[in-house]
């Protein structure tokens, strides 16, 4: 939610962010209040090792951008999360190119799918199988929209914000992947499975 | 319709799924915590707020001193800024050199004729770049201190280092490629100091280093 200028309430992330550019210290604040919950985001789309990892790296990149940050938005998580998911899909691309670098010699075998592989196996740690491999089949950019707002319940307007993207990027993209989903489970074997969980009974 | 027996649509079951992981225990999260902690531990403005912590805890002044009021230390962007401007001191001071052969060479910007170089003419030219070199250290050391006038000062110097860098272009024949390069260096180092002075944390800063002054009065005529 964006606010207006100069009616920051004295503790909430726009202040916190504007009091670290005097007194860095204050960015702890910022940690202390996300780090939890970007952590658990990023388990869910890594593993937990990596989420150490990766959660240490977006408040560092978060803190070197602080004085970018734009105060009229009082709530920083969008923020955050815009830049956790930009980590997670360089842990990915990374991971991609150290298994090809690996299958490179001597001779490269064919490998069905490799890149859906290594997206299942840096999701599947938080998921199930079945859902891990719907989620693989999706492109980053749409895989993104739908995790943040399935699992972190942002808004279409703060994964906009989060992504860089227009509101209705958000909404087609939204659209694109939860059909693609379904679509998947409805498609394979784990089909049964899915409709049985989707049954809730 | 029965709740329980609705069906879950995709983005619920992504939802129950995503409960099984739990928040991070504590110490989960102790080693990024301690590498963020140690990146703030480096900022430079850490470094500043720990010299100004030092300095307000100074003994009180003298009755018969001015207090000095206590000033902001200056963010990164301000402190990038004087970088900038320490910078374009060197580029002037390296054009000032590069400068000396064309000294004579002040064809219409003054007189509108092709003067002979004479000692006050070389003289005035030295003195004109030592004066642009003091002006950059000058607004380094203005705008770090937090005044606001200093940047809206910077700002303009900048507009008349833009006309400058016109003209520079156009007399590439005349004066060579190497002034005009320099030149050009300096403008940069001039763009650089504006956009890093006009960042938000430099807002900010030249925004509570004026509150600051401005309490300033009050805190010395207090009991």
């Amino acid at each position: 939610m964006r606010r207006r200028r100069g009616s920051a309430a004295a503790d909430d992330d726009a202040a916190v962010i504007e009091s670290s550019w005097r007194e860095p210290e204050r960015f702890a604040v910022l940690f202390d209040r996300h780090a939890p919950h970007i952590h658990r985001y990023l388990a869910r789309r890594a593993d937990r090792q990596v989420a150490g990892d990766l959660v240490a790296e977006t408040f560092l990149a978060a803190f070197a951008k602080r004085d970018r940050y734009d105060l009229g938005y009082a709530d920083a998580r969008p923020w955050l999360y815009g830049i956790a998911t930009n980590l997670v899909g360089q842990h990915r691309r990374d991971q991609t190119r150290q298994y090809r670098i690996t299958q490179a010699a001597p001779a490269e075998p064919e490998v069905p799918g490799h890149a859906e592989k290594v997206a299942a196996d840096v999701t599947a740690q938080a998921m199930r199988t079945l859902l891990a491999g719907a989620l693989a089949t999706l492109s980053a950019g749409d895989r993104d929209v739908l995790l943040l707002i399935a699992w972190e319940q942002l808004t279409y307007q703060e994964v906009a914000r989060a992504l860089a993207i227009p509101v209705g990027t958000v909404q087609s993209r939204l659209h694109r992947a939860r059909a693609k989903v379904r679509q998947v489970l409805a498609g394979t074997e784990a089909g049964a499975t899915y409709e049985e969980l989707t049954k809730n009974e | 319709m029965n709740e329980s027996s609705r069906p879950m649509n995709e983005m619920e079951l992504l939802r129950e799924l995503a409960q099984q992981t739990p928040l991070p225990a504590p110490a989960e999260l102790a080693a990024a915590r301690a590498r963020l902690v140690a990146a703030i531990a480096t900022d430079p403005a850490t470094y500043a707020t720990a010299v100004a912590q030092v300095t307000t805890d100074q003994p009180a002044p003298s009755p018969g001193q001015p207090a000095e009021p206590p000033r902001p230390p200056a963010p990164a962007p301000v402190q990038s800024a004087a970088r900038f401007m320490y910078g374009g001191a060197i580029s002037s001071a390296v054009l000032l050199i590069v400068a000396l052969p064309f000294a004579g060479d002040v064809k219409g910007n003054v007189l509108g004729h092709r003067l002979t170089p004479t000692p006050l003419i070389i003289t005035l030219v030295i003195l004109a770049g030592l004066a642009v070199i003091g002006l950059w250290l000058w607004m380094a050391r203005v705008t770090t201190q937090g005044r606001n006038w200093a940047r809206i000062l910077s700002t303009v110097l900048f507009g008349l280092a833009t006309l400058e860098l016109l003209s520079a272009l156009e007399a590439i024949g005349t004066n060579g490629v190497a002034q005009a390069v320099i030149t050009a260096l300096t403008w940069l180092s001039g763009l650089g100091a504006v956009w890093m002075l006009w960042r938000p944390a430099s807002s900010a800063f030249f925004k509570s280093a004026r509150a600051a002054r401005s309490r300033a009065p009050s805190q010395i005529s207090g009991p």
